[in-house]
């Protein structure tokens, strides 16, 4: 009796616990799905982990958008990069119905699409009807970085981002704005204090933890999962321009309070010098950028940009710097066909390479080649009479675009470091006395070139 | 938690399993005793794994969300917010009302909307509406009625004012020499019992509801010619009424959505708040065929004169081919009504903090205006330059469109403008006809990005220099020698007589008799001869076939051209070298155009029309166009008078028009 008893209590008991470990193994698994994407699988395809969900939502917002004749793109980098893969199929047959939800089916929290702002003209009826087939959505707003540059003008404040939300999907809607530089960018997502923190996990997007710039895409109608979408044409190289579209606005505030102190040179002589130089950097970057050879704004013209968002009118040149790895034969000659001579070489590609093109009237191209070590990078300097070479120590940085006398450019991210290094701490006062070989702050003795060398490694014509 | 591994063997340490392991020991059957005591345990473990590794994991989610939110995403500024007012429940109004010599002021719940004891201004009736629902201030107006049409200015203002609106009155210093019948009529009618017998230099304060109750009126007499009447001050109640009573029930349209938010905002715009067949605040003009200024951005460049700004923004929406994308609008000061007429018509506007005075103020205004367009539309090549106080002609947009390409291409051109310095009623006939002229006339123009920014932008004159910022750009060391293309007949008209440099004579003498374009979609005939070489040739041609007229006659009288109609004349006038403009000056005035400083010349040649006729003036011997001149005449010659008043006014008027 106690026995049977006891055996059908254990018996009892182990199926509790069955059914307790069956609930927390499910619970379990639908709290992991959740936290990678989708909350509910279960209308179509459940089996293979797809999410019709998100391909309804997508559906619905092209629907959306395009009944208010809004060109979007798609430029989620999940989608783009399965896209990638298909890229030549999807080419060719664009209209091929599919037959499987093969890219917006992926269980996700949100996808993300792009608008560029003169294609459209704010209306407030796209987001009532938004409101009428049950999207809610979210509009993230801030200064126009356009006019941030300009003294004293407060314009109205422009969207950056909107992010539609119906059930649990979201579609992340970037907003590019065309700059000066024929470039396009777009801001980042920063909530004001009201905002739901937790409208969507505002973290995982893909856009919006910093500004970006980017080329002008060309995009192209494809119909993928039987949804017509517009993409950039090449997503890979999308992809690409994405991992380091990393956009840095200049310094405008800091900037003014500088020519407050050191009132700006209006001169004709400054004013002449600034457009040369402008123009010489103007052609310094199509030259280079059709080689395929990233460059970033150094020295005094890195100082110009960081501390007073101008090309500082007592330089007398124009500095860039390019890493030794992205050294091209051809640059020389390019610069010569752009009309830019070369006006002494320096080093060689081994050691302390350093070009000097001549511009219009004195204004000096000079591109510096930085050398990588383990934990910081170099570039070299040779005293042409002496063959004394020197070396100029920086820590390591990464590279951001940011826009510099209506260009588009890079500039070392870390750009404190990179003057600080240069230029010593006291770097925000002008300084009009400059000797290369002794001013910065970097400087070290770097040996003589072997005199037989010197015929190769200081060309000065 | 991941080193331990399940061992039946091995004694569980919960206190559960221990207690079941003890009841079965109690049990004889190890095998069946054992095999049990190794499920429940296995069971009972995994189910606590599962159970901690579940609870972590909710925990650290649960944390990085937190963090997420918190961090990075966050807007670094704090308190953008913009702290509400306590919406107050109050239904009843204290007003205050003071009138006297010296000094005005209106107060409502304590709070002051009207102070002047300026000296020597703001004298007259001056007049605020308050909205009925809310109190706020709707408009403010002062009508010095001491000076002729004043009070016609008033009438025409409270007939635009909605009914039910609450209107104060109040007279600083004199307000009755020229208020006429009509006005006092209509004050009348709004319930003052006072106003028909206002007299000189009475005081007087009225508070009434338009259409309605009047809350109180105080009037002092003025004793005797010299003196005043006695300081008055009005303290009275005015009952609010609801929100919905306040406002017309338009269609809920988004259109609608602007009108009814304007019109709870300010008075005075007319019809346009009519809850009646309200004026439309959408055009749709026609677009223009191969619109070539369609991408072209608008800069309309705006003070404080919203009335102004309502007016000229209406004409250039009504334009053919206007694309309100492009238009910004930009006010100089941190002014409420002009940018609600800007969000009126839905458009977008700038404020700008005034930076330096008076001219150089506007110069600055300028600079940061067009620097702004070229950032807002970094892909334009050109930007099209407007005030606030031109009305805007039908084919605007279509004359540009036709002339732009030539701003591109010729490189001895400077400008295109839309306005004719010497294009009066009586001088102007040809709406298809183009000039190139020397000087830059302004007033609705179109600007070339590449020389703003390579020539103008870098050296434009800093604040400290006050400058009129047209007065510069037509110094011959930014002109370098260019041209700008004007229109026979204007395409914009200047209609402000309120200005920095402006005022009703002025406005009269010059500007009023303007000659503007009416007529859409005109075809402009002589585009391509407007290039540098080909317009010479045109020229050449011209004189060629002229007629040259009597030259012993006198230039000034009218029967100097002969009554025909559609011919070309030619006359010639003294002029010694390049800068001698004696005799045109003196022309200028009898002809009753522009004369206060030279304006469209091309090399010594004026073209104008004279009773329908083509009318060529060529200055002798400095323009190339002398050897034109037959032997046998000699060029008029026309003496200054000995006191020359022009050129004392000339500094201060010649850059009237641009304010």
């Amino acid at each position: 009796m106690q026995k049977i008893n006891k055996n059908v209590v254990l018996a009892l008991l182990s199926l509790t616990s069955l059914v307790f470990l069956l609930f927390q193994l499910y619970y379990y698994k639908f709290y992991l799905s959740q936290k990678n994407g989708a909350v509910f699988s279960k209308v179509r395809g459940s089996q293979s982990g797809q999410d019709s969900t998100r391909w309804h939502v997508v559906r619905k917002f092209l629907g959306l958008i395009s009944s208010h004749n809004i060109p979007v793109y798609l430029i989620d980098p999940l989608i783009l990069g399965l896209v990638d893969k298909d890229i030549e199929q999807i080419r060719t047959s664009p209209d091929a119905p599919s037959p499987e939800c093969k890219y917006f089916c992926a269980p996700r929290d949100f996808t993300t699409f792009a608008l560029l702002d003169k294609t459209w003209k704010h209306e407030v009826g796209l987001f009532r009807t938004a409101e009428k087939m049950g999207f809610q959505w979210l509009k993230i707003i801030n200064k126009d970085p356009r006019l941030d540059g300009m003294d004293d003008l407060s314009g109205i404040e422009i969207p950056l981002h909107y992010i539609f939300k119906l059930a649990s999907h979201a579609i992340h809607l970037v907003v590019f704005y065309e700059r000066s530089g024929n470039y396009l960018w777009h801001g980042p997502l920063r909530l004001k204090h009201h905002m739901d923190r937790k409208f969507v996990p505002f973290r995982k997007l893909h856009f919006g933890r910093y500004p970006g710039a980017y080329e002008k895409p060309e995009l192209l109608l494809v119909s993928i999962d039987d949804l017509k979408v517009q993409i950039p044409k090449n997503p890979s190289s999308f992809l690409e321009e994405m991992s380091h579209s990393r956009f840095l606005e200049c310094r405008y505030r800091e900037a003014r309070a500088f020519f407050q102190l050191y009132p700006d040179d209006a001169s004709l002589d400054a004013v002449e010098f600034r457009k040369k130089a402008k123009s010489l950097l103007h052609l310094a970057a199509l030259t280079l950028n059709n080689l395929g050879v990233k460059f970033w704004l150094s020295s005094g013209t890195c100082l110009g940009w960081y501390r007073q968002c101008n090309i500082i009118p007592h330089s007398k040149d124009v500095d860039l710097g390019v890493f030794i790895r992205d050294y091209k034969a051809d640059i020389i000659p390019a610069f010569q066909k752009a009309g830019l001579p070369l006006k002494h070489k320096f080093g060689k590609v081994e050691d302390s390479l350093e070009l000097s093109f001549q511009g219009e009237d004195d204004v000096k191209l000079d591109i510096f080649f930085f050398y990588e070590e383990d934990d910081h990078v170099w570039n070299g300097g040779t005293q042409a009479k002496s063959g004394k070479k020197f070396k100029y120590l920086f820590p390591k940085f990464t590279l951001c675009w940011t826009e510099f006398v209506e260009l588009k450019v890079h500039v070392p991210c870390e750009t404190l470091q990179y003057v600080e290094a240069n230029y010593g701490p006291d770097w925000k006062v002008p300084v009009k006395t400059w000797d290369w070989k002794s001013s910065p702050s970097n400087v070290q003795y770097n040996g003589v070139w072997p005199v037989n060398e010197w015929d190769d490694v200081i060309q000065i014509y | 938690m991941d080193e331990w591994k399940p061992n039946p063997a091995v004694k569980p340490h919960k206190k559960r399993s221990w207690y079941l392991a003890w009841k079965y020991k109690l049990m004889n059957q190890r095998a069946l005793r054992k095999l049990c005591q190794t499920g429940a345990v296995l069971f009972l473990l995994v189910t606590v794994i599962v159970n901690i590794k579940l609870i972590l994991d909710t925990r650290r989610a649960a944390y990085e969300e937190e963090e997420e939110s918190a961090q990075d995403y966050d807007d670094e500024m704090l308190n953008v917010e913009i702290p509400r007012h306590p919406v107050s429940n109050k239904k009843v109004l204290d007003v205050e009302v003071y009138s006297s010599r010296s000094k005005v002021y209106v107060a409502v719940d304590g709070t002051t909307v009207l102070e002047d004891e300026a000296r020597e201004q703001g004298r007259g009736i001056h007049v605020i509406v308050l909205n009925q629902a809310t109190g706020h201030v709707m408009a403010k107006r002062v009508f010095d009625t001491y000076s002729p049409h004043e009070d016609e200015a008033m009438v025409l203002f409270l007939n635009m004012v909605a009914r039910g609106r609450i209107l104060i009155f109040t007279i600083k210093d004199e307000g009755s020499f020229h208020l006429k019948d009509t006005a006092k009529n209509v004050l009348k009618s709004l319930g003052s019992q006072v106003a028909p017998f206002l007299s000189w230099r009475d005081t007087w304060t009225f508070v009434g509801k338009k259409g309605g109750e009047v809350y109180g009126e105080k009037h002092a007499k003025s004793p005797a010619l010299s003196t005043w009447g006695d300081p008055v001050l009005l303290k009275t109640e005015v009952h609010l009424t609801s929100v919905e009573d306040a406002e017309c029930h338009w269609p809920d349209t988004e259109l609608n959505r602007r009108r009814k938010r304007f019109c709870s905002k300010v008075e005075g715009y007319g019809s346009v708040c009519s809850c009646k067949d309200p004026t439309p605040i959408e055009f749709n003009p026609d677009p223009l065929k191969d619109n070539k200024v369609f991408d072209v951005p608008v800069a309309v460049i705006a003070g404080n004169r919203p009335n102004y700004l309502y007016r000229m923004l209406r004409s250039l929406l009504s334009a053919q081919g206007v694309n309100p994308q492009m238009i910004t609008v930009f006010i100089d000061g941190y002014y409420e009504e002009p940018m609600d007429v800007v969000e009126l018509f839905g458009l977008s506007g700038i404020q700008h903090t005034p930076i330096s005075i008076k001219n150089a103020r506007v110069s600055q205004h300028y600079k940061a205006s067009l620097t702004a367009t070229f950032n807002l539309f970094p892909d334009a090549k050109f930007a099209v330059v407007l005030e606030e106080d031109l009305d805007i002609s039908v084919d605007f947009f279509s004359f540009l469109s036709q002339s732009i390409h030539l701003l591109e291409e010729d490189e001895s051109l400077y400008c295109i403008s839309a306005w004719n310095d010497q294009g009066y009623e009586h001088t102007a006939e040809d709406p298809s006809l183009l000039y190139r002229v020397e000087t830059m006339p302004g007033l609705g123009w179109v600007l070339q990005k590449t020389l703003y920014k390579d020539e103008l932008e870098p050296k434009w004159p800093t604040p400290e220099k006050l400058w009129d910022w047209d007065m510069w750009m037509r110094m011959p060391e930014q002109r370098k020698g260019r041209e700008c293309i004007i229109p026979d007949i204007s395409r914009s008209y200047h209609f402000g007589i309120v200005g920095l440099n402006m005022n009703g004579y002025f406005h009269e003498a010059y500007f009023k008799k303007h000659k503007f374009n009416t007529v859409p979609n005109v075809q402009l005939k002589n585009v391509e001869s407007l290039r540098k070489d080909a317009y010479e040739t045109e020229i050449h041609r011209l004189l060629g076939e002229a007629e040259v007229l009597d030259h012993s006659k006198n230039p000034c009288e009218d029967s100097f051209v002969p009554d025909t109609e559609g011919k070309v004349y030619v006359m010639f006038i003294r002029m010694e070298q390049e800068a001698d403009f004696t005799t045109w000056t003196q022309l200028a005035k009898c002809l009753h155009i522009w004369d206060l400083d030279v304006r469209g010349n091309h090399k010594g040649l004026w073209r104008l029309f004279r009773k329908k006729n083509h009318f060529l003036v060529v200055g002798v011997p400095a323009s190339p166009y002398s050897s034109k001149k037959p032997s046998s005449v000699t060029p008029i010659y026309m003496e200054p008078p000995a006191k020359e008043e022009g050129a004392v006014a000339v500094p201060a008027v010649a850059a009237a028009e641009q304010t």
